[in-house]
């Protein structure tokens, strides 16, 4: 509720101070939070790391420019259209390798990923790797700008940070509602005994494929926010590694398999590699990958302090402590 | 009436080794049939074979009249035979609880009546007060218990228990033959048990089958298979013949 408030009421004070970059780390922590959910159903719960989901994220923005060019379609339009491609495509190309099992997996996973950079670069239809531009209308104030993702001029910080914080809290309610379904159980029994789990009915190909999916069609929501974000859907930006990873990063520092851990994580990371790249990315030591140096270096920090993530700590006895109550002491198996 | 699960000279090798060879069985509707043999006499592969985990290369597996020697471990669960492993295969991340769930959700798509059903199969083989520890903090005898009920949470008419029993203590021992036999006299299943510890299967079965490298040796009532030269012969040795 506390933390709701503050999503929502966030950007704010730098929409009158005129901090407008302050609301695109915002965005961008939204944003990664939002693919981290998505990437957290395959590698948290069903136990599969994907390490080329960019590939939907791709595959979203590219369908929804392709639509807004082609069609002139609206932007939730183009929305509809990129998850729905995402997920067929992502039904398709996962069946097969959901044999696989482990690493052997995650192997055909970034075979993927590697597979679309080259076609990306050269595919005519979508221009290569001169890429498509996404036409904006001029006009319209911040309801039509909701409604359309279009932000010609001002107002473009604050409408993307409040459209991916829609995007955020519905991926949050779908992921929620799924982990206490026969899905989210089924994902995790997946995980934990691949085996077990098929011993008991499941079929772990169908429930991988059915996870994959779930996560294929954030990453479109995702990447269709990117595309009408940045006005434009170059090969290199959209299939940039940084979308593979930094999702799945928030997720293992925040709390892999946890529904909270990449909103956490998103909330670590993302503020801290701004500000280095802001800070020390220009001036004497620029152009020497510095900030990326303190960045890793940091996730290697919290991975080798709390490799269950940020939320492994003991939260709950802490504020139990601050109210001033003994903890209560774990039931013993 | 014809026999809940039949298998028909059912051959299943590893490269050169043959595992099952010519293999025929029937387990009749309610029945508690043994199987039993020494170390590597194909009991386990076996097993695999009738819940789906391997496919035999010659022989047929009907159940329930339902061709099933093709079939994938979790159709062959659909059909209705549940399992459990010799090395435990419990959700170590999820809570007993959770673990239960999973089974019974085979029959329901609905969360809250599986829940109910896993609580009440809880309560029936004594795991009820155990429900919200983590699988994998369980001792042994309670995991190979956890098996038992997630398998029976899927409603098997045939449930196939591979040494459901080995590696526990006397005394937990003996409270899983007592929860093997009331989950016969009550909740009616056939099953059939995997055990070479002898002391365990000749009281609880009705029917013995003894397998000895890969071939059937014999079958019969258990005080028959006890006093059978060929079966003291295949455990024990030509050495120890009485």
């Amino acid at each position: 509720m506390v933390g709701a408030l503050i999503a929502l009421a966030y950007p704010l004070p730098f929409e009158t101070g005129g901090y407008v970059y302050y609301e695109t780390v915002g965005f961008l922590v939204l944003l990664n939070a939002m693919l981290g959910i998505g990437w957290n159903i395959i590698g948290g719960w069903a136990g599969q790391f994907d390490f080329g989901p960019n590939i939907f994220f791709a595959m979203g923005a590219y369908t929804a420019a392709l639509l807004a060019i082609h069609f002139q379609a609206n932007a939730w339009l183009g929305l509809v259209g990129a998850v729905a491609v995402a997920v067929i495509v992502c039904a398709a190309v996962t069946y097969p390798i959901t044999r696989l099992r482990g690493h052997y997996f995650a192997i055909a996973t970034v075979a993927m990923w590697m597979i679309a950079q080259p076609i990306g670069a050269t595919w005519e239809f979508i221009n290569g790797s001169r890429g498509l531009f996404i036409p904006v209308s001029p006009g319209g104030g911040f309801v039509r700008g909701m409604l359309t993702m279009g932000f010609p001029g001002r107002g473009k910080g604050l409408g993307f940070y409040y459209l991916t914080l829609l995007l955020f809290a519905l991926t949050l309610l779908g992921a929620r509602a799924v982990e206490h379904s026969k899905l989210g159980l089924y994902f995790r029994a997946v995980r934990d005994d691949q085996d077990g789990a098929e011993g008991i009915g499941i079929d772990s190909r169908l429930y991988k494929v059915i996870a994959r999916c779930l996560m294929a069609a954030v990453f479109a929501a995702g990447g269709v926010l990117y595309g009408f974000w940045a006005l434009s859907v170059l090969p290199d930006q959209v299939l940039e590694v940084n979308w593979n990873i930094l999702p799945m990063m928030a997720a293992v520092v925040g709390g892999l398999g946890r529904l909270w851990g990449p909103v956490l994580g998103s909330i670590v990371l993302i503020p801290i590699s701004q500000v280095m790249t802001a800070t020390l990315g220009s001036g004497p030591l620029a152009g020497r990958g510095i900030d990326l140096i303190i960045y890793g270096a940091v996730i290697m920090l919290i991975a080798g302090w709390r490799p269950n993530g940020l939320l492994s700590l003991p939260w709950a006895r802490w504020a139990q402590r601050l109210r001033g109550r003994a903890p209560a002491t774990a039931v013993k198996g | 009436m014809a026999p809940l699960l039949l298998l028909e000279s059912c051959t299943k090798r590893f490269g050169g080794l043959i595992a099952n060879r010519d293999v025929s069985l029937a387990i009749a509707h309610g029945e508690i049939v043994g199987l039993i043999g020494p170390n590597g006499a194909g009991k386990t592969t076996l097993f695999n074979c009738i819940s789906g985990a391997l496919h035999p290369d010659q022989g047929r597996i009907a159940f329930d009249g339902v061709d099933i020697s093709r079939a994938r471990p979790d159709r062959v669960c659909h059909l209705g035979i549940a399992r459990t492993w010799q090395v435990v295969r419990s959700f170590g991340r999820m809570t007993t609880l959770e673990n239960v769930m999973c089974g019974a959700l085979r029959r329901t798509n609905r969360v809250g009546p599986a829940r109910a059903r896993a609580l009440e199969l809880m309560a029936f083989t004594g795991l009820a007060d155990k429900a919200d520890a983590l699988a994998a903090g369980l001792t042994l005898a309670d995991k190979k218990r956890l098996e038992i009920t997630r398998a029976l949470a899927t409603g098997p008419r045939l449930l196939l228990l591979d040494e459901a029993m080995s590696g526990l203590t006397p005394l937990e021992t003996a409270a899983a033959v007592e929860l093997v036999r009331r989950i016969h006299s009550e909740l009616g299943l056939a099953i059939c048990v995997v055990e070479h510890v002898m002391e365990v299967v000749m009281p609880l079965s009705h029917r013995v089958v003894v397998l000895d490298r890969g071939e059937k040796l014999t079958e019969g009532r258990p005080e028959d298979i006890a006093r059978d030269e060929r079966v003291i012969t295949a455990y024990l040795g030509d050495r120890y013949r009485a």
